[in-house]
């Protein structure tokens, strides 16, 4: 009989009320109980104190989960669900019960910055080749990318795996959008490969503390740490209870993402002409229900473009998840296919996402998906007459 | 702990009405043929009449159904409060047995929203009590609801609690000639009324004297009639039949009449208004409406003809006879009159 | 169950041949989800769990589980609060929430026909670019659907003024519980026959599943004036909620919270809540904005004179939101104070509340359990939550002991049972409290015209002795359920 370990405490935080159904993706695009958070709160109960098995459908209710943690802001009780989720997961990998050798090569990966940037690139020349089919799912990728230069120390800037060999234009233009504010920033490079987030997502708990440990060895010269990958920023600010080290706590508290380090500091960027665009803010769940900072993507952006548009779904999820739109693509789609809809509802010209999975999910559906950061440095550059910033899909304006 | 026991009025009641022999029960006679005569050699009885409590600071008042309706307003008007039940004579009981709606619905609210409990003697002669004496009750199936309009067929209504409302501060009508009634209700926010004969539009306003002013200048903002208007002391004469339409359906009518957008020339008279009428699909096919007063926005329409007949479903009129026959399979109560199919005709 | 081929049941292999198999779940785990709403009952047992998509589904699910003899239970999101939607005895559960289409909004008929599993909240987002919503709104109204707001007749603080679920339902496709289809209802101003539509809300289930609702929609008032008084007291609070009623004003709602719950929804949404004040009253008022505003400073006044130590009104729509945001998550709140709570929903009428109350507070006190009250004052239906832990031995027991003394003291006042969560299985044993054998026996002849046969939601609302709550019995969770 297996039991997860879970804190009975926070297991038993939660009174079913059910009012986290509707912030759930996988329930909104199911309407299936076993879907939602208080579903997979139920079944962790009961494998837990009901000698439930983890059988097929126990496991699925689990894997299915996005962990975009819109079901934490919901819940007036505080029912920690994503670390119960993690936890959970990493019980049935350990448990052989998921997870296959190659998918957890895939993962291993990661931690290697040359092999992700060398699979990024063989990708980007299949898709010139047309040799990747459109079916794959992929947003168009860089073929070749000039290395980041340091431009100071004032802080450090987090680059992460797949980003820096997918998005890379957009270290480039927040390194901009810094320098513009008067702000050097440090690279991190291959220093810090990757923060883990995608492996505790999946159950592989093991080697996101391995990844965390590095980083917090690697970054403890006090600087603070500026993230403009959501999902990157969250699992980094949550370093202290992962890894339960004062270390690992010091250097979580110095964790910003970079509008919320930004936001405050909005005096030192120049008064520039805004962009003649419509922008439609979304915000990425681990920004919006973990961070919890996602009114500091608006203050940085509202000077900068000619109008903000809010998405009228309440900051439901868009299916991107890290990894989840690889593995789980049918729930993905279903997903997706509600957040293009209050996409279209708003009708931007360009839709602002703060994280790469997300952006690189949405403009997988053809959403002229761009960084707030690229946004920025785009109107600072056209004020200046620098060449202006290209989105990470070049799309902008097109 | 049940509610507290019916009491010696309603207990005498129970015993007249007994447990065999076809009985009704009259009222004022104001509706008397709705749904037919009761058949030959029926019983006919009065139901207890008295205010039994009225509770101006909860809004309910228990009143026995043999009341007359005007009495009931006059106690209420007393303390400032008014009920649903349209003024129109007739008893609390008669009223709620046919069930309609005052002509200003919109303002005084639906009867069959506004009864909280209903005391009923049955087919077997005792006093049973639906629904519960507070303004808000879930608590097992609504029978209250299921006997406003039944025409006595089900129980014979003995006593009820309804809810009462404020009387508004203002109460004020206006007319005017030629104006586009559904111009002036999508205008309005909360009318009491919104009436139309073909060329006339009535619209009764209330609320707080300020407010009432504000919807006056909203009203005339919006539909900008040449002869503009004018205040009343009430809203108009009612022709006796009740026609129930949807709302989206007089907008079809007003097209259609004479002086509509759809009609040529000036406002023609009301008599003929109903000849287009036959847009009413959900109404058969009738040769017109006659005389008509339209209520915006409810889809009553008060005619000088009587509407067709509306058959129900037959999975529907099913159900309804399985409704009679559990609560009273030896149909005694009312014989001869029916809520189907003959419902929607009821001669003033 | 698990491991057996579909088709060894015949009941699940000819749902599935209607469905499919991806909408027919017969695993332990899909089954004990479903046994479960968002009340503190156990005994469910879920049969088939079965997700239709249209009328023409409903029907045949409905007819398969007859012909199979077999019960029929719908349910909604799960959020009911007194085990309506709990199957009792492994019935056919039929979840709606995959019929979630608004299908037609008609602005001069003023009404929206939308299928069952429309979130209701949805629905207010969907009608607000028109300048209409939908007027109930319970406190779960982001995630209870419009389906099981008909099953329970849903109230919600704004029904004060605006009135519960049946006052805003015109028509229903409902189909019964021998497969037959009906339209109860109709749009046209006083549809004809009995008024089935209005018997058939508040059901509960029992009396077939609604397909599709015409719903009204009510045109938004163009001013709202949200006020929060702070009293010393809930009886104070209480008392001027009584005299605002009897100065002839009818707020849109009126909501009082004591002092535990208002720290605990404070906690939540930092909405700034006074969490010093013994309890908080919090009143809205909408209209034509010269009566509104009127109204708003009456009731502070007359607050100020029922000794309110502050008076605020909220500065904007934000603001407002965010108050209203605490008071519905309230019962979700109570978590950070104890694990569980078991709540009753009596109204009582409003010059009783001061005195019933104190009563409610007194039992708990004698039962030793920990009390907390958040309801709509406007129209008496109080929400005593009695906090718990249930996996302290023998807390169950004194929580349904002090439960069953607030009814008491409920009813003696001159109150009713249950004023929008319906009655269930959770309170089904109180009805004889309230009702007569005959009045009981009534009610059932109601719920016989539709279900002959006992097969719509057996052994909810009414008690053993009547009707279809024999043929059931109440068990722990069968032994063996995830084998």
């Amino acid at each position: 009989m297996t039991t997860l370990g879970l804190d009975p405490e926070e297991l038993g935080r939660c009174v079913q009320c059910g009012l986290c159904l509707p912030s759930c993706p996988t329930f909104r695009v199911t309407g299936d109980e076993s879907q939602s958070p208080r579903g997979r709160i139920a079944l962790m109960r009961a494998v837990e104190h009901e000698g439930a098995p983890l059988s097929a459908p126990v496991r699925r209710s689990f894997e299915t989960c996005v962990q975009c943690r819109g079901c934490e802001t919901a819940c007036p009780s505080g029912v920690p669900f994503g670390h119960l989720m993690a936890r959970t997961r990493e019980v049935i990998v350990q448990s052989g019960l998921s997870t296959s050798r190659p998918v957890r090569a895939g993962y291993a990966a990661l931690g290697r910055p040359r092999l992700v940037r060398a699979a990024v690139r063989a990708a980007a020349l299949g898709q010139r080749l047309h040799a990747v089919p459109a079916s794959a799912g992929l947003p168009p990728l860089p073929l070749r990318q000039a290395p980041l230069r340091r431009t100071g120390s004032d802080a450090h800037l987090f680059t992460g795996c797949v980003m820096d060999a997918c998005q890379r234009d957009v270290h480039r233009d927040t390194v901009r959008v810094l320098a513009a504010a008067g702000f050097g920033v440090e690279p991190t490079g291959d220093r810090v490969p990757c923060c883990g987030a995608l492996h505790a997502h999946a159950g592989l708990g093991r080697a996101a503390r391995k990844l965390a440990a590095g980083a917090v060895r690697a970054l403890g010269d006090g600087l603070p740490v500026l993230v403009n990958s959501a999902g990157c920023g969250a699992a980094m600010k949550e370093y202290g209870r992962l890894l339960g080290s004062d270390a690992a706590r010091e250097l979580a508290g110095r964790v910003f993402d970079v509008s919320e380090w930004l936001a405050p500091r909005m005096a030192n960027l120049p008064e520039v002409r805004p962009l003649d665009l419509r922008v439609a803010v979304q915000d990425p769940c681990h920004l919006r229900h973990v961070q919890r900072v996602h009114a500091a993507t608006r203050a940085v952006l509202a000077p900068f473009v000619r109008e903000l548009l809010e998405l009228d779904d309440d900051g439901l999820c868009c299916g991107a998840g890290g990894s989840y739109a690889f593995f789980e693509r049918r729930e993905a789609r279903a997903i997706r296919a509600r957040k293009l809809a209050s996409i279209a509802r708003s009708a931007p010209d360009v839709v602002a996402s703060a994280n790469p999975g997300c952006s690189m999910h949405l403009a997988a559906a053809g959403v002229p998906a761009v960084h707030p950061m690229t946004l920025v440095a785009r109107a600072l550059g056209a004020q200046g007459g620098a060449r202006g910033a290209q989105g990470a899909q070049g799309r902008l304006g097109s | 702990m049940t509610a507290p026991a019916p009491d010696g009025a309603l207990v005498r009641f129970a015993r007249e009405v007994g447990a065999t022999g076809p009985v009704a029960v009259e009222g004022g006679r104001t509706r008397w043929d709705t749904g037919g005569d009761p058949a030959a050699g029926t019983r006919l009885l009065r139901a207890p009449a008295g205010i039994v409590e009225h509770r101006p600071e909860e809004m309910t008042v228990r009143v026995r159904a043999g009341t007359a309706v005007d009495e009931l307003h006059d106690e209420l008007a007393a303390t400032g409060q008014r009920t649903a039940l349209p003024r129109r004579g007739g008893t609390v009981g008669g009223a709620l047995a046919v069930g309609e709606n005052d002509v200003c619905v919109l303002g005084r609210g639906r009867v069959r929203d506004a009864v909280l409990q209903v005391r009923y003697v049955s087919a077997d002669g005792v006093v049973v009590t639906g629904g519960g004496p507070t303004v808000k009750n879930v608590t097992g199936y609504d029978l209250p609801r299921l006997l406003v309009g039944s025409l006595g067929t089900l129980g014979l209504l003995a006593e009820a609690i309804l809810r009462t409302n404020p009387v508004p501060a203002v109460s004020r009508w206006f007319r005017a000639e030629g104006a586009v009634p559904f111009k002036a209700f999508d205008a309005l926010f909360r009318p009491s009324a919104v009436l139309w004969n073909g060329c006339t539009t009535w619209v009764e306003l209330e609320g707080h004297a300020a407010d009432v002013e504000a919807e006056r200048r909203a009203l005339v903002a919006a539909t900008a009639v040449a002869g503009g208007w004018s205040e009343c002391d009430a809203g108009p004469v009612l022709p006796p039949y009740r026609w129930s339409l949807r709302p989206s359906e007089l907008r079809r009518l007003h097209e259609a009449a004479p002086g509509g957008p759809g009609a040529a020339g000036g406002a023609g008279g009301p008599g003929e208004a109903g000849e287009a009428g036959g847009h009413g699909a959900s109404i058969g096919e009738p040769s017109g409406l006659g005389e008509l007063v339209a209520s915006i926005g409810v889809g009553t329409v008060f005619s000088s003809r009587p509407a067709p007949p509306r058959p129900p479903s037959p999975a529907l009129a099913a159900l309804a006879a399985r409704v009679k026959h559990e609560f009273d399979p030896g149909g005694r109560l009312n014989p001869g009159r029916s809520v189907d199919p003959a419902g929607s005709v009821s001669p003033r | 169950m698990r491991g057996r081929p579909v088709s060894a049941d015949p009941l699940v292999a000819a749902l599935c041949a209607v469905l499919g198999r991806d909408r027919v779940r017969d695993d332990a785990a899909e089954r004990a989800l479903l046994a479960h709403d968002a009340s503190v009952f156990a005994g469910g047992a879920a049969g088939p769990v079965c997700f239709p998509t249209s009328t023409e589904e409903v029907r045949a699910v409905v007819r398969i589980a007859a012909s199979h003899g077999s019960a029929v239970v719908p349910r909604g999101a799960g959020t009911g609060l007194a085990g309506g939607a709990i199957p009792l005895g492994r019935p056919v559960v039929v979840v709606t929430t995959k019929m979630n289409r608004i299908l037609e909004v008609d602005r001069d008929d003023r009404i929206a026909w939308v299928e069952p599993g429309v979130v209701n909240l949805d629905l207010t987002k969907h009608l607000r670019p028109l300048g209409f919503h939908f007027a109930p709104d319970p406190s779960s109204q982001q995630a209870c659907t419009i389906g099981g707001n008909v099953a329970n007749n849903s109230g919600g603080p704004h029904c004060l003024a605006y009135g519960v679920t049946s006052q805003h339902v015109l028509a229903l496709d409902v189909v019964l519980p021998d497969g037959e289809v009906v339209r109860l209802g109709g749009l046209d101003a006083e549809p004809p026959g009995y008024d089935l539509r209005g018997a058939f809300i508040g059901g509960e289930g029992t009396l077939g599943i609604a397909t599709r609702i015409a719903v009204r929609i009510t045109k938004n008032p163009p001013a709202v004036r949200t006020l929060l008084l702070a009293f010393d007291s809930i009886e104070e609070a209480a008392t001027v909620v009584g005299r605002v009623v009897a100065a002839g004003i009818v707020p849109a709602a009126m909501e009082v919270m004591d002092r535990g719950i208002t720290v605990a929804v404070e906690n939540f949404v930092h909405a700034g809540y006074p969490v010093d004040a013994g309890a908080v009253l919090l009143v809205e008022v909408d209209g034509p904005e010269a009566g509104t505003a009127l109204d708003a400073e009456r009731i502070a006044e007359i607050g100020r004179a029922g000794g309110a130590t502050s008076v605020r009104t909220a500065a904007g729509e934000e603001e407002r939101a965010l108050l209203w945001r605490g008071r519905k998550t309230a019962f979700g709140a109570v978590a950070q104070i104890a694990p569980s709570y078991y709540l009753h929903d009596t109204v009582v009428p409003r010059a009783a509340l001061p005195q019933v109350l104190r009563a409610v507070y007194e039992i708990a006190e004698r039962h030793g359990l920990m009390v907390v009250n958040v309801f709509h004052a406007g129209d008496g239906n109080l929400h005593p939550l009695l906090l718990f832990d249930p996996r302290e031995p023998g807390t169950l027991a004194r929580v349904h002991a002090a439960g069953r003394e607030i009814v008491e003291v409920s009813l003696a006042a001159g109150g009713v049972l249950s004023g929008e969560h319906g009655v269930g299985v959770e309170k089904r044993d109180y009805m004889p409290l309230q009702f007569s054998d005959v009045d009981l026996d009534h009610q059932n002849r109601l719920r016989r015209a539709f279900d002959p046969a006992c097969r719509a939601n057996p052994g909810k609302v009414l008690p053993s002795g009547h009707s279809c709550a024999d043929i059931q019995s109440l068990e722990r969770l069968p032994a063996g359920v995830w084998a």
